[in-house]
């Protein structure tokens, strides 16, 4: 194609440079360091298909001293603004707020390690990974080689999230579609910042990569030896944990105290040493902090509870914060002589903010060995806790406020006849929020009381493995996209689910069905959190490699960014697209051809919403349960009535495929149920072969049998493009069915694309290889 | 002083809040009064009963009485097809709001949108939501309402926060026998 030869401009000329365009491993891309407006048209054309769904949380803004407005019923606040728009600004806020706390993380981890090894230490993802940075190639163009590099990737993001936050200020912004596409481009830079931190971190603290078989390591606060000295580290970001680690190895004292977590740090830890214990999910944190068996509380970032250090003083475990994000109005003991530290934190019960991490480390190791001993540690017994249930009057606030919407008091009264069946069902719905016990007139300490509701079982899970390996994608390329294996999962964020077996349950049921399972952060903890056939739970019963039927715990949080990479890859490595500066081209391969699907069963954070929104832009659906409506913004189609239409790129022409694949890309679905009918139809493809698309829809029908009743789905007629597509066991009652609605065959798409349907820089050719 | 819903996390920010329905006479004329209403019903129907009938068996008796189409969304339909009635159309809560609000949409008959949305058993946080959705933006051509044992804010009409199960099934047997005598 005849290149248009124009001035580069100052700013291109910076970037150019920045990425070191000269090298030329993959020729630039169009969208080098993308701006907020560079993908803008790639989003709309999303937008168009998927349209978003507003559900306002209230009537009004109160963003600004003209306000409060009221935007209900077609009003405009008094700067111009409607109420669709005020929805797209709070979710690019949203979107902006995670954004921030993964790159701000991968920033400190990064400013942390650079430190230590300096910044030219050389990035190395082992043997089988050589494409190293699928995200931060392809949004940047640039070639990670050393953490400096990562610095300047990272100071990029922090550029972007600027001027992004910029557009939420009075007035500007008005249109809800700019909006969505603002919240598009952080989400994206979102698993930039992402991929920055977890390369840094397995770089830097030596996590497992080019490996799929990590160790099994122990889950549930059973695992924990409570006769010894306990440390719970609570958050995301490993610089402190390994740290610790590393103190009570050296000193010998790594048999003697206890290292358990809760939340990411857990996950991290266990990347480090195999001996960490993880406790659970976010919605354990509370809990598990009430029962006091920990001697110290060592916080670091993001989703800890902004009330440790109140929680510490009731049960007297001492608290150390260890970032500057969190300090809870903590005196910054930094600077202090650690003895000292360590003698008000004994002697006077003081919590401290500690932002050394050697020194936050020593610290917790000496406290937590000298106030063991003093402290009384123990679970309540059954006979108290009906003691305890018996203040309860049954009079039903707690049900009020319970976000899970059920009646804990009902458990309660329960226990007070000695019949706790009910309350251990409870427990695997409560998410942990303590709102119950705050609001009970009669003081019911119900969290007590759940002591005697908590399993004290312990659970294998697998260490956080990283990155999908470039030799697997090889492997398992051509299955997927052609669709014989029936789609790639992606279970992802917090705890805020309607059951805590929900997500084993749904990773049983599809790894069965040889669906490639991925997980990260608390889903990956809660989906190893019950046992099946053997008393095994999916992390030992499916294989660990990123094949048909494998299970794989990738990490925390901020190893989505190796799903998404996982999704690159597969365009870049097996369909042999360059990726560099090459986003548009990315996104479309994956939202045309590749069939994954992320499930944010209990997606409850900011840093969710990014995470979600960051897989929509590189066009991966995501289903969500049913409190995600709370995040007021969903991505839906109709499948009847929306624009299906498509250029194949082989005939060069383009084709009203009438086919709603994938047919929303950010869903809430009420029922667990509901969401095993949906994952298999959230994974069809244009581009699915015959056999591929039969497959999916054999499972897609098998499942809508299981659970809606028998028949066939409403729908099923979309999907089915020839007689070849129908599954086998299937035949009879489907070909009777399209009879009877008089159904007419189509031509599958040849090479379903995007690009050639909208106005766009890139060029038919680029995604045709 | 303004109602508080049941289930706190959905109380109302703003200024329109729905009117409660006290009456099932009146209950029963608003939707006799509808040119093409819709029920839809939510998962909560085939976990919740009261006194050994299944909330779905009133769910379906309403829609009966008054012939209104009905929408099952998550996995409801299983229970309907097992209690011997098929659904006029399968949706989820999300997908059946998003087609509602769309004034040229051609209802689940084929016969033109809705004028009346009636809500029943969608878990109470996820329906506030899909409530506030046409409230906002399908406000022109669709009022909605709720025949939940709660207080909704964001709908057009709903029932108060009944104290106990029997109240509410009160109300919805006496809705039930209304809509029969007055159709
Ligand atoms: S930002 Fe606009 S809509 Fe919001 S309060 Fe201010 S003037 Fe009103
Ligand atoms: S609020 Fe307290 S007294 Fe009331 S039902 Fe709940 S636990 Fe019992
Ligand atoms: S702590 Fe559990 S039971 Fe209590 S209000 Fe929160 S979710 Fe409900």
């Amino acid at each position: 194609m005849a290149e248009v030869v124009k001035e580069l401009t100052r700013k291109e000329k910076e970037i150019r440079e920045l990425v070191r365009a000269e090298i030329p491993w993959e020729p630039v891309g169009p969208t080098p360091m993308p701006g907020i407006a560079d993908l803008r048209s790639w989003d709309m054309r999303l937008l168009k298909t998927y349209k978003p769904w507003y559900a306002p949380f209230c009537d009004l803004c109160c963003l600004c001293t003209y306000g409060k407005c009221d935007l209900s019923q077609g009003r405009r606040g008094a700067c111009g603004l409607d109420i669709a728009t005020q929805q797209a600004r709070m979710i690019l806020l949203a979107c902006l707020m995670g954004c921030s706390a993964h790159a701000a993380h991968g920033g400190h981890i990064l400013e942390y390690l650079i430190e230590k090894y300096g910044a030219d230490k050389k990035i190395d993802m082992g043997t089988y990974i050589e494409l190293e940075a699928p995200n931060i190639r392809t949004v940047t163009g640039l070639k990670p080689e050393t953490l400096g590099d990562l610095k300047t990737v990272i100071e990029y993001v922090y550029k972007e999230i600027t001027h992004l936050l910029d557009s939420t200020h009075f007035g500007q912004e008005g249109s809800y579609l700019d909006y969505e596409s603002k919240a598009l481009h952080a989400s994206m830079l979102d698993h930039v910042g992402m991929e920055v931190a977890d390369i840094a971190q397995i770089v830097g603290f030596d996590f497992p990569t080019s490996v799929a078989d990590t160790p099994l390591v122990d889950m549930g606060w059973a695992s924990v030896d409570e006769s010894k000295p306990v440390i719970l580290l609570v958050g995301h970001n490993p610089a402190t944990s390994t740290t610790i680690i590393d103190y009570l190895r050296e000193n010998g004292l790594y048999d003697k105290v206890e290292v358990a977590g809760i939340c990411c740090t857990a996950l991290e830890t266990t990347r480090y040493s195999d001996r960490a214990k993880i406790v659970g999910p976010l919605s354990r944190q509370l809990f598990y902090v009430r029962t006091g068996i920990a001697d110290v509380i060592v916080t670091d970032e993001q989703c800890i509870r902004t009330d440790m250090p109140i929680e510490g003083d009731k049960v007297g475990s001492r608290v150390i914060a260890t970032l500057d994000k969190a300090m809870y109005g903590l005196e910054d003991a930094t600077d202090w002589d650690t003895e000292e530290i360590v003698k008000r934190m004994v002697e006077d019960k003081k919590h401290f903010a500690i932002l050394n991490t050697k020194k936050a480390a020593e610290v917790a190791a000496k406290v937590a060995l000298q106030v063991a001993p003093q402290r009384r540690k123990r679970w309540i017994t059954e006979e108290e806790a009906i003691e305890l249930a018996k203040k309860c009057t049954n009079c039903g606030m707690c049900e009020r406020v319970c976000p899970n919407l059920f009646s804990i008091g009902d458990g309660i009264v329960q226990v007070a006849k000695r019949n706790f069946d009910l309350i251990k069902e409870q427990f695997n719905q409560c998410i942990g929020c303590g709102k119950c016990e705050q609001e009970c007139p009669n003081k019911v300490p119900i969290f007590k009381i759940m002591q005697v509701a908590a399993s004290k079982e312990t659970w294998k899970i697998r260490a956080g493995r990283g990155a999908v390996m470039d030799t697997e994608i090889r492997n398992v390329g051509a299955p997927i996209t052609l669709g014989t294996i029936p789609g790639v999962l992606a279970f992802v964020g917090c705890s805020n689910y309607p059951d805590i077996d929900d997500v084993a349950d749904m990773v049983y049921e599809f790894a069965r069905r040889k669906y490639i399972v991925t997980l990260t952060g608390c889903a990956a903890m809660v989906a190893g959190m019950k046992k099946f056939e053997n008393g095994k739970t999916v992390y030992e019963l499916f294989p660990p490699e990123f094949d048909a039927g494998g299970v794989l715990n990738v990490g925390s949080c901020v190893s989505n960014a190796h799903i998404s990479g996982a999704a690159i890859k597969i365009a870049n490595i097996f369909a042999a697209l360059p990726l560099r500066a090459n986003y548009e081209v990315m996104a479309d391969y994956v939202l045309n051809r590749v069939g994954a699907c992320g499930i944010a069963w209990g997606a409850m954070s900011q840093k969710a919403a990014s995470i979600g929104t960051g897989f929509n832009r590189l066009g991966i659906p995501v289903l969500l349960g049913p409190h995600s409506s709370k995040y007021r913004r969903l991505y839906l189609s109709r499948k009847e009535d929306d624009d299906w239409t498509v250029m194949d790129a082989r005939k060069r022409e383009i084709v009203d495929s009438g086919e709603p694949s994938p047919e929303h890309i950010a869903y809430v679905c009420e029922t667990k149920e509901k969401a095993m009918v949906m994952i298999p139809k959230l994974c069809i493809r244009k581009n699915d072969t015959p056999q591929g698309r039969s497959i999916k829809l054999n499972h897609y029908i098998s499942l809508y049998k299981k659970y809606m009743g028998g028949g066939l789905p409403e729908d099923v007629h979309l999907f089915i493009r020839r007689d070849a597509d129908i599954p086998l066991v299937y035949k009879k009652e489907v070909r009777a069915y399209l009879k009877e609605i008089d159904w007419q065959p189509k031509e599958p798409v040849g090479l379903p694309t995007l690009i050639g349907t909208y106005p766009t820089k890139v060029p038919l050719e680029a995604v045709i290889h | 002083m303004a109602v508080v819903p049941f289930h706190r996390v959905n109380v109302l920010t703003g200024i329109k809040a729905s009117r409660i329905i006290e009456d099932p006479v009146q209950c029963a004329d608003l939707i006799l009064k509808a040119r093409r209403p819709l029920l839809v019903l939510g998962a909560k129907l085939i976990e919740w009963s009261v006194d050994g009938k299944l909330a779905l068996e009133y769910a379906l008796d309403i829609a009966r009485a008054a012939r209104i189409p009905a929408c099952g969304t998550a996995h409801v339909k299983g229970k309907m097809v097992e209690l011997g009635v098929s659904p006029d159309s399968v949706y989820d809560a999300v997908e059946i709001v998003n087609a509602l609000k769309d004034p040229d949409w051609r209802g689940v008959k084929k016969e033109g949108n809705h004028d009346l949305v009636i809500f029943l058993g969608v878990r109470s946080d996820l329906e506030e939501q899909c409530l506030s959705v046409l409230k906002h933006f399908a406000y022109k051509h669709l009022r909605t309402m709720t025949l939940d044992k709660y207080y909704f804010p964001h709908a057009n009409y709903s029932l108060p926060n009944f104290k106990k199960d029997e109240q509410w099934r009160g109300f919805l047997e006496e809705l039930i026998a209304n809509l029969r005598k007055e159709r």
